[in-house]
């Protein structure tokens, strides 16, 4: 008998076209009579705009169309926001900007013409008249009250102020055996930096009345609902493909002004029209990641139990609202406690508004934060009573047995054994063995230091309940008459596998070879319905589409089959490309009852011919996978290096389907991690502009900068779906930023620190070292 | 970037006269990693464009017991992986392989190497090569994090940013120029000069010259060493680095040549450093000692006493990689 797919380490199904160079991504596309885009962005970070003069670009050679904010004002919908978050100021936010701008990069004005060069060429000999304003740059400033105002018309600075609150934290001041532990945070503002940066291609047909956009997107029928709103189209004529995707991690699940323009643009000359967005675009003008600032009190008994924990979040949101901007920094709030039941908590979360990019969801999305915030906060507790800090949190750990765990945050962690991956780490790591060769070096002068990160995240989203657009998720199954298995998902992976997973899903349901499954997605004329790739939710939640899909599809070949074999369905199973009992006694061929079922000449009473199921699978909860890290870093005395020297992850992310797909999604989940911890940084200067907007000055980290990463998987299911699986496509970006930094603070702990703010750049920890050897 | 001539000569001769008399007008393509990246920043603009990629002769490593002859349009990637100088040039595949990344190496060249402009970001941002605006110089009171610690009196604080350049000058090589008026002789360490106003040059060359050569003398058991400080070992260039040549005796140091680099507006020889090493056996508190002395006439600006540190360091840890009392990788 064949051994289960499910859980093998089969090759992904997406890989052979994808590194012979086949893959097809947005620029591939040609279509005759196309026309390209190009912008002019904002120089200036805050500043009213005069006039704008577009004769030069009008009369350059090859351009066929310029357009200014003036130009498409009441003719094209605003970018919108889909967060809902009780009292949230929401700025209008137009494609092109009109009368202000508000961040440098923001588009002004849009160039169309025969080709990129010419439509390049030609944005650059517009002139726009700026009237300088002062640029709002630190969050903390913008809520003074003599800040300048972004949005004149919303008053202030504040976006909006969301508190949450669990038990009673006020009680704890008053207690004197409490110590309480005060602590301030930066994390700093990334860019996603995707392989594929941005594009669209949008084509509307005028004879059909039908708009067709290819767009580099996680979330192709999110964009239909929203690009048809925005150019008044009914959503039957609008069709979105995400083709070939490199990348997306958070950044492409949004809908941007760009792609809003393309569309105009193609209405209005009923051409094709691409846009793809060059590097320093993406990091100017694709949406940034992180950035807050976390002001914190934790209130600790003696022996470790932390018992209270109070926040500040200043989440800077930048200048307008992108898709889900405002509700990242709540998700900090939701996860702060960790895999800690903590029984008292409360997080004031300010989003405020400055003359940036916006931030959204970066992979982790509010999550990494949140991580970095409680491990961080475990680390201190640890130096303050002077424990290791292993001990402090078995301290704080729920027994495995408390699950489901219903936290004062309001969320319910599903199930966890975080003593069981701690240890495993630990293990793995060999945790004690690290810390005598520790001792051993510091005697010498020579700085080792060992970081752990235990963590818990919330995926696989989500309820609907809690979701803007829904958080259900589509999936089909059909089996074609050659009896090949046809898969749609509503889900749009873009480099995780799920082609793979989705296949390995279908095939071992119906015992049939994984070559004969084919799966599609990211069209919205193919598939009905769908939510998108984000959340860590494509398996979790779309898998389980088509699980439950297919099931009813098994359940209609079963009736046939047991209809021909003269036994019951119930006593049916499909293995090795056959329907048959258990023993194998009765026994008919897959192919056959496929042939049955579509040509229709024998179906039992109440059956409809053909085999085509789909199934709309709606979470009851989010699921919660968890894992712990240990990150061993060598800090050079005399430079202020810093060298990864090993990486132990220990990674629950439920049911695993097939362990190379998990592999992968760690290990590029830790490297951005790392790349958080130690090098990675927007930096804005006081006017606003953006000083890291190439890959020169901003540093994503590269292969050769890394150790081999260790990892490991332990195995705990969730009830939430009936695949058991949680989600891990973002898993290793939230658990491994803290162990890395905590690694180095521990390096550093003979020098008395306590705390360094990210990214850990070797002057910074130079500097330290050297007024450490002075004192 | 703006509209260009492109002319693709066959020869060296040819090239030379395609080139204008004057700076700004033409320019050599030889890789096209630092000029591309100019000309896109707008901050050349170059109209005509003299590609050397048909130009044979430039190219070859030829290793003999004249020593090491290293053809203009060697790419750094051939220079790293070539066993004669693996084997006896060892500094110089220290310098050149850890040069950007595998595909900066796989198109850069020599020639472009030494004739790279520098990265100072005012430079870069239009300011010009001394870094001024409204004729007031930038760099004093601005970001100089990555400005010069040597030779930094002004008016140019950028840093020579060659990485080729302080292991050739370590070694004695020279380069032959061919001009209009025939071929020329220079030692690479004359090659580089301190521009004094904004017409002049960092590199002692004509606009209508064409470096076709670089000549190595041979080893003769001179042994070499090289060692370099990123800041975020990504995509960017050292803060500091060190190449250090060393004729020895033993472990006695007969003669020692200390070459500092990113630190200076030409690559730096550090009379001190090579003076501390001078009939010393080599150990980690000579090598110590070396660096100090490197470091000790340093004028760092108000942003980058870091560099200074790590020059120190730097020094220390080639002269150890270079005697062979560490090996990469242990320092
Ligand atoms: C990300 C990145 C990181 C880098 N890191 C480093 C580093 O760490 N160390 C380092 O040294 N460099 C570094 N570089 C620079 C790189 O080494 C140089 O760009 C490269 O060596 C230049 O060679 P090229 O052939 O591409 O030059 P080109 O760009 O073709 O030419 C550069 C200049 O030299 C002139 N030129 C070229 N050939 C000749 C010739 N034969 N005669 C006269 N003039 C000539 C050209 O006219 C032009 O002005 C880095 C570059 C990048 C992009």
């Amino acid at each position: 008998m064949a051994t289960p797919l499910l859980g093998q380490r089969v090759k992904r199904k997406e890989d052979p076209r994808l590194i012979q160079g086949r893959g097809h991504y947005v620029d591939d596309i040609q279509l005759p009579g196309m026309l390209h885009m190009a912008f002019t962005r904002s120089l200036h970070a805050h500043a009213r705009i005069g006039s704008i003069r577009v004769a030069a670009a009008k009369a350059a050679p090859g351009v066929v169309a310029v357009y200014t904010g003036q130009d498409i004002q009441g003719q094209l919908g605003w970018v919108p926001c889909a967060a809902g978050i009780e009292g949230l100021k929401v700025p209008r936010h137009s494609c092109l900007a009109i009368d202000k701008v508000c961040y440098v990069g923001e588009p002004v004005a849009a160039v169309v013409a025969a080709s990129g060069y010419a439509a390049r060429d030609a944005a650059d000999l517009i002139e726009v008249d700026y009237e300088p304003l002062p640029a709002v740059v630190n969050p903390e400033k913008a809520l003074a009250k003599e800040s300048p105002v972004i949005h004149e018309e919303l008053g202030d600075n504040v976006a909006f102020v969301a508190k949450l609150a669990g038990g009673d934290c006020a009680s704890l001041e008053a207690d004197k055996t409490l110590k309480v532990i005060k602590a301030r945070f930066i994390n700093q503002r990334l860019a996603p930096v995707s392989m594929e940066t941005r594009g669209v291609v949008a084509n509307y047909s005028p004879g059909e009345d039908l708009l067709t956009v290819w767009s580099s997107t996680q979330v192709p029928h999110i964009l239909k609902t929203q690009l048809a709103i925005m150019n008044s189209l009914d959503e039957a004529r609008c069709r979105v493909i995400a083709p070939e995707v490199g990348g997306g991690f958070g950044s492409k699940l949004n809908v941007y002004g760009e792609e809003g323009m393309a569309c105009l643009a193609s209405r209005r000359l009923g051409r094709p029209v691409k846009w793809i967005e060059g590097r320093r675009e993406n990091l100017q003008a694709t949406i940034h990641g992180r950035d807050q600032i976390n002001e914190l009190e934790v209130y600790v008994r003696p022996d470790g139990k932390v018992v209270g924990l109070k926040c500040s979040i200043i989440a800077d949101l930048g200048a307008y609202h992108q898709l889900l901007t405002p509700a990242i920094p709540t998700l900090t709030a939701l996860m702060i406690l960790g895999c800690y039941n903590i029984p008292n908590v409360f997080v004031q979360t300010t989003g405020v508004f400055t003359n940036k990019m916006a931030t959204d969801a970066y992979r982790g999305a509010g999550r990494p934060e949140a991580t970095y915030i409680i491990e961080r906060v475990m680390d201190l507790v640890a130096h303050e009573l002077n424990m290791d800090p292993v001990d402090v949190r078995m301290k704080n750990f729920p027994s495995p047995d408390d699950f489901p765990l219903a936290l004062p945050t309001g969320v319910t962690y599903d199930t966890a054994n975080y003593q069981r991956s701690l240890k495993k780490v630990l293990k793995a790591a060999g945790y004690s063995r690290l810390r005598k060769e520790q001792e051993r070096l510091r005697k010498k002068g020579k700085y080792l230091g060992i970081g752990l990160s235990t963590y818990v995240e919330i995926c696989a989203m989500g309820p609907s309940s809690r979701m803007p657009a829904g958080g259900w998720e589509f999936g089909e199954v059909r089996i074609d008459p050659t009896g090949k298995v046809t898969v749609l998902s509503g889900t749009s992976p873009h480099g995780q596998g799920e082609e793979t997973s989705f296949a390995q899903i279908v095939a071992d349901g119906l015992g049939i070879p994984y070559d004969d499954v084919t799966v599609y997605h990211g069209d919205t004329f193919q598939v009905p319905m769908g939510i998108g790739t984000f959340g860590s939710r494509t398996t979790a939640v779309g898998g389980t589409a088509i699980y439950q899909a297919m099931g009813r599809l098994k359940k209609k070949m079963a009736r046939i089959a047991a209809h021909q074999l003269g036994v019951k369905p119930g006593e049916l199973v499909f293995r090795d490309r056959r329907i048959e009992t258990e023993d194998g006694q009765k026994s008919i061929g897959f192919a056959e009852v496929v042939a049955e079922a579509i040509f229709a000449k024998q179906l039992p009473p109440g059956i409809d011919p053909g085999l085509h199921e789909h199934s709309v699978f709606e979470p009851s909860n989010y699921t919660f996978p968890f894992g712990a890290h240990v990150a061993v870093v060598e800090v050079d005395g005399e430079t202020g290096e810093i060298r990864l020297r090993n990486y132990y992850a220990v990674d629950d992310c439920g049911r695993v389907l097939n362990p190379m797909l998990v592999d992968g999604q760690i290990h590029g989940g830790v490297a951005q991690a790392v790349g958080q911890a130690l090098w990675e940084e927007l930096v804005y200067d006081e006017n606003g502009q953006l000083i890291t907007g190439s890959l020169m000055d901003y540093a994503v980290p590269k292969a050769h900068q890394f150790c081999w990463f260790e990892t490991q998987n332990t195995e705990t299911r969730t009830p939430v779906n009936p695949l058991g699986v949680k989600g891990v496509g973002e898993a290793g970006t939230i658990g491994a930023t803290p162990a890395v930094v905590n690694a180095v603070v521990d390096a550093l702990k003979p020098f008395g620190v306590r705390h360094i703010d990210m990214p850990l750049k070797p002057e910074k920890i130079w500097r330290i070292l050297k007024q450490g050897v002075r004192n | 970037m703006q509209a260009f001539e492109y002319a693709r000569p066959k020869t060296a001769q040819e090239a030379v006269a395609l080139l204008a008399s004057e700076w700004g007008k033409s320019e050599l393509l030889a890789g096209g990693s630092d000029l591309l990246s100019r000309m896109k920043d707008d901050v050349s603009a170059p109209q005509r464009i003299v590609s050397l990629s048909g130009v044979h002769e430039l190219r070859g490593i030829a290793a003999s017991a004249r020593g090491l002859r290293l053809g203009a349009l060697v790419t750094l990637d051939e220079l790293e992986t070539h066993p004669a100088v693996r084997e006896h040039y060892a500094g110089i595949a220290q310098a050149v392989e850890q040069v950007g990344g595998p595909q900066i190496r796989n198109v850069g060249t020599v020639g472009g190497n030494l004739c790279q402009r520098p990265r100072c970001w005012y430079y870069r941002n239009g300011f010009g090569l001394l870094a001024t605006y409204k004729g007031r110089p930038l760099v004093p009171d601005g970001d100089n994090r990555y400005h010069a610690i040597f030779g930094n009196e002004g008016p140019a604080y950028f840093v020579s940013p060659s990485s080729l350049a302080p292991i050739l000058i370590a070694l004695g090589a020279s380069l032959r120029l061919l001009g209009p008026d025939g071929p020329r002789d220079l030692p690479v360490e004359q090659f580089f000069v301190t521009p004094k106003s904004e017409a002049e040059r960092e590199h002692a060359i004509k606009p209508n010259e064409v470096i076709t050569e670089v000549l190595v003398p041979p080893a003769n058991g001179t042994k070499s060493g090289f060692y370099e400080i990123l800041q975020k070992e990504s995509l960017d260039w050292p803060l500091a680095m060190a190449a250090v040549a060393l004729q020895m005796e033993g472990r006695r140091v007969e003669k020692a040549r200390v070459v500092l680099g990113q630190v200076a507006p030409v690559p730096w020889p550090s009379a001190e450093a090579e003076e501390a090493l001078k009939g010393k056996m080599v150990s980690e508190e000579v090598a110590e000692e070396a660096g100090r002395a490197a470091a000790s006439k340093a004028t760092p600006l108000s942003k980058n006493k870091y560099k200074v540190q790590l020059a120190r360091v730097a020094v220390k840890r080639a002269v150890l990689l270079a005697a062979g009392l560490v090996k990469k990788g242990e320092v």
